[in-house]
């Protein structure tokens, strides 16, 4: 068996070749690549300084033309002054060593980009993830256990309306209903934390003592050159400790830095709600569905009547006996966590204006940065294989059955 | 007889499907001695399987329900609890006095639990052993019922055990807790040939070393009935139509039926190129004769047939046939 687990990811290695290997050389021959995208931006920018600059270059031909040496050079940044599948080769070589090249839009190493957004992303789809199983499989048990009842009828036309919905779609919908300025006004229409808490903000009974960094004493205001003199620091600026006490007063407005420890937490969570919500509602109809029927399936099955047949109370067959059989389909699904929330991240971040890895993804895709996103599909690839990997390993734990050789 | 262990009366299970009411067991009365082997057999569909789920109360419902009768266990009438919903009843009674066997090894073990937990099981629940002393109890179950080096296999799963030695653990596991009733629902029919007769000898050889429990054999194959059982309760179409023991029933069957199942057997000695088998198919339950549900295949069909149900004679002490040409016994 492990052998087999060894084989598996030996077998990652080409499978890797193969995806990045075919997106690279698609890269290379669409129109509009890399080396036209930088052309025109830097059409742009020359079109945009000679506005500028009150129109001294009269020529056509210097305003939008490149010369062919610094033709030649851009095509040597992105590889294109070699064949393809050479410049794939450094490309495979340069990303072996965490270098995934640099953004176009961004001027930052792709690399430093995806660490930077990975983990936003990461805790509003690991949230989502975490609670649509905890609503999703006591719900799918329940539905199961009381098949053809009017909770069950009920609970379905909520599951149906959710699968006709994609979580998205719905997260625009509540953001038009629910969100800052808009109808109701209950929830922000976006972000991960508050920019400005005004003094009308509920938020605003959190926030902390502060004083101006005027008054902070000359030696230590030294080391935070980039203070103004007006500007607010909290207590939770490193700075804080150094003001004098009869200095301090209680802020009445701020940044979410400024709140306290419960505050920023609500705040967070405040802004969580509803992207959190449209996860939930993007995995919840599949997931309540797949677990009823797996449940419904075994409750059927020979060995629940064997049970039965021993004498043990219904809960014990339900809940010990065919519950585990029913649940082998649901935790394999654990496996794939990491690309699924990925993956339901592109629009949702988009929405709700979350600076995560799907947004950045899915600007980097109309913006076609394509260092960004050739880095993401190498993180996405990469995630997907050891998900495959991930969920046989759960399967060989939670299945007596399952032995792979 | 007053000391009989089970006695059912009246049993009627009916199936409500879209195509109408399945009567799958329409009037059944029976009973079983203690220690006997009572042996019922039928073709397929004949409702054996439903009367002996019945008795374990374990039809499926919906679509099944035991609609009447009443079924007496050593004293407590068991569908009366039933009616009373008083499902504790016949609780402490499934796995503990009457066990059952069924006819799928391969399915009837739970593939996540190891064989030992699942044996074990009903000893904790029933006997209120701790799992360590169940987990003894089981190995001991397994040896008796011959599974090689019980007490390393105890940890395996189902799957890494062959048909016939899961039916050797759904032995072990039936008789754990010293059953004074096994069923049986067709034990070999699942299984190879050459394994069915271990089995079945298997099980004979254990009720003796253990409580002596009674057996309720099911089964469709008379040579089955005539190495195993001491009396033969012979079905049709949800109904009894003979009841004797085993000799009577070889040697003197009185109904048409079951003469027909005895000249499907091939004797020894004989040289037979086709197997008599009886002519035409078993009738629909939705469409069932008015008069005697066998009529459209007997080859003794006379005027009343047709038209007027038989009704259970006596024909010999202990002999009731099901039949109109059946003669009861002169009463003396
Ligand atoms: N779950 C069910 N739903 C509907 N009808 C059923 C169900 N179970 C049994 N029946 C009906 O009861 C009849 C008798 O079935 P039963 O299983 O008792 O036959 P059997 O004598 O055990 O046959 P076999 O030898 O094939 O096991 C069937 O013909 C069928 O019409
Ligand atoms: S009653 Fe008539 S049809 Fe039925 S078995 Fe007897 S002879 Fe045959
Ligand atoms: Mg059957």
């Amino acid at each position: 068996m492990y052998s087999y687990f060894i084989r598996r990811f030996l077998l990652m290695i080409p499978t890797f070749i193969g995806i990045t290997f075919l997106c690279f050389t698609v890269t290379r021959f669409v129109p509009g690549g890399p080396v036209e995208q930088a052309v025109l931006r830097y059409q742009q920018a020359m079109a945009n300084t000679s506005e500028g600059g009150g129109g001294t270059s009269d020529s056509a031909m210097e305003q939008g033309q490149i010369s062919e040496e610094m033709m030649q050079q851009l095509k040597a940044i992105y590889g294109f002054d070699k064949p393809f599948y050479i410049a794939y080769l450094h490309w495979l070589w340069r990303v072996l060593h965490f270098d995934l090249g640099t953004s176009d839009t961004y001027s930052r190493p792709v690399w430093d980009l995806i660490k930077e957004k990975f983990p936003i992303s990461i805790i509003f789809g690991l949230t989502g993830f975490t609670l649509s199983y905890l609503i999703c499989i006591p719900l799918g048990v329940w539905k199961a256990v009381k098949h053809g009842s009017a909770f069950d009828t009920g609970s379905s036309v909520m599951v149906f309306i959710a699968y006709s919905i994609p979580g998205w779609t719905a997260g625009v919908l509540l953001l038009m209903l629910l969100g800052g300025n808009a109808f109701l006004d209950i929830v922000p229409s976006g972000g991960k934390e508050s920019g400005y808490i005004t003094e009308k903000s509920k938020l605003s009974m959190f926030l902390q003592q502060g004083a101006l960094a005027v008054d902070l004493p000359a030696e230590i205001r030294s080391q935070y050159p980039k203070l103004r003199d007006n500007q607010q620091i909290s207590a939770n600026h490193p700075a804080f400790a150094h003001v004098p006490s009869e200095k301090r007063f209680q802020l009445k407005t701020g940044g979410h830095a400024d709140l306290n420890f419960v505050g920023r937490l609500l705040d967070s969570m405040w802004h969580m709600i509803l992207p959190v919500f449209c996860y939930v509602l993007g995995m919840f109809a599949s997931k309540t569905v797949l677990m009823k029927n797996s449940l419904m399936e075994n409750l059927g099955q020979d060995y629940v009547r064997t049970a039965f047949a021993k004498g043990l109370s219904e809960r014990t067959v339900i809940f010990k006996h065919a519950l585990r059989n029913s649940l082998i389909p649901i935790a394999t699904g654990l496996g794939h966590m990491l690309s699924i929330i990925l993956a339901g991240s592109y629009l949702i971040e988009k929405v709700f204006n979350i600076n995560g890895f799907g947004l950045l993804g899915y600007e980097s895709l109309i913006a076609r940065d394509y260092p960004v996103t050739l880095g993401i599909l190498v993180i996405g690839s990469m995630l997907k294989l050891f998900g495959n990997i991930m969920s046989d390993v759960l399967y060989c734990i939670i299945d007596p059955r399952i032995r792979f050789s | 007889m007053a000391n009989e262990l089970l006695k059912v009366k009246n049993l009627k299970t009916y199936f409500k499907t879209e195509a109408g009411i399945a009567k799958a067991v329409d009037g059944v009365d029976f009973d079983i001695l203690p220690g006997e082997v009572l042996g019922i057999v039928g073709e397929s569909g004949s409702g054996k399987s439903v009367t002996s789920l019945s008795i374990m109360q374990l039809i499926p419902n919906p679509p099944g329900e035991i609609v009447e009768g009443n079924i007496i266990f050593e004293g407590t009438d068991l569908l009366e609890a039933y009616r009373r919903k008083d499902y504790d009843v016949i609780r402490k009674i499934r796995g503990n006095k009457i066990s059952m066997i069924f006819q799928e090894p391969m399915t009837s073990l739970n593939p996540v639990f190891t064989i030992g937990d699942q044996v074990a099981e009903s000893l904790v629940h029933h006997k209120g052993m701790t799992p360590k002393e169940a987990r003894d109890y089981a190995v001991k179950m397994l040896e008796l019922v011959g599974i090689p080096s019980a007490r390393e296999r105890i940890d395996e799963y189902p799957h890494q055990f062959s048909g016939g030695m899961r039916q050797r653990v759904m032995i072990a596991m039936a008789l754990s807790c010293d059953p004074s009733l096994l069923i049986a629902d067709e034990p070999t029919t699942a299984l190879d040939v050459t394994i069915q007769a271990q089995i079945l000898e298997l099980m004979l050889e254990v009720k003796a070393k253990t409580s002596n429990a009674a057996i309720l054999l099911i089964t469709h194959d008379m040579a089955v009935i005539a190495e195993t059982c001491h009396r033969v309760v012979v079905m049709y179409c949800g109904r009894i139509q003979e009841i004797a023991d085993v000799k009577t029933i070889f040697h003197s069957p009185q109904h048409p039926y079951t003469q027909g199942l005895l000249a499907s057997l091939p004797k020894p000695g004989q040289k037979v190129r086709r197997l008599s088998t009886i002519e035409g198919m078993v009738p629909s339950l939705f469409n069932l004769p008015k008069g005697c549900s066998f009529c459209t295949r007997c080859s003794k069909k006379h005027e009343p047939c047709e038209n007027v149900p038989p009704e259970m004679v006596e024909t010999a002490p202990g002999h009731f046939v099901r039949c109109h040409l059946a003669k009861p016994m002169q009463s003396v």
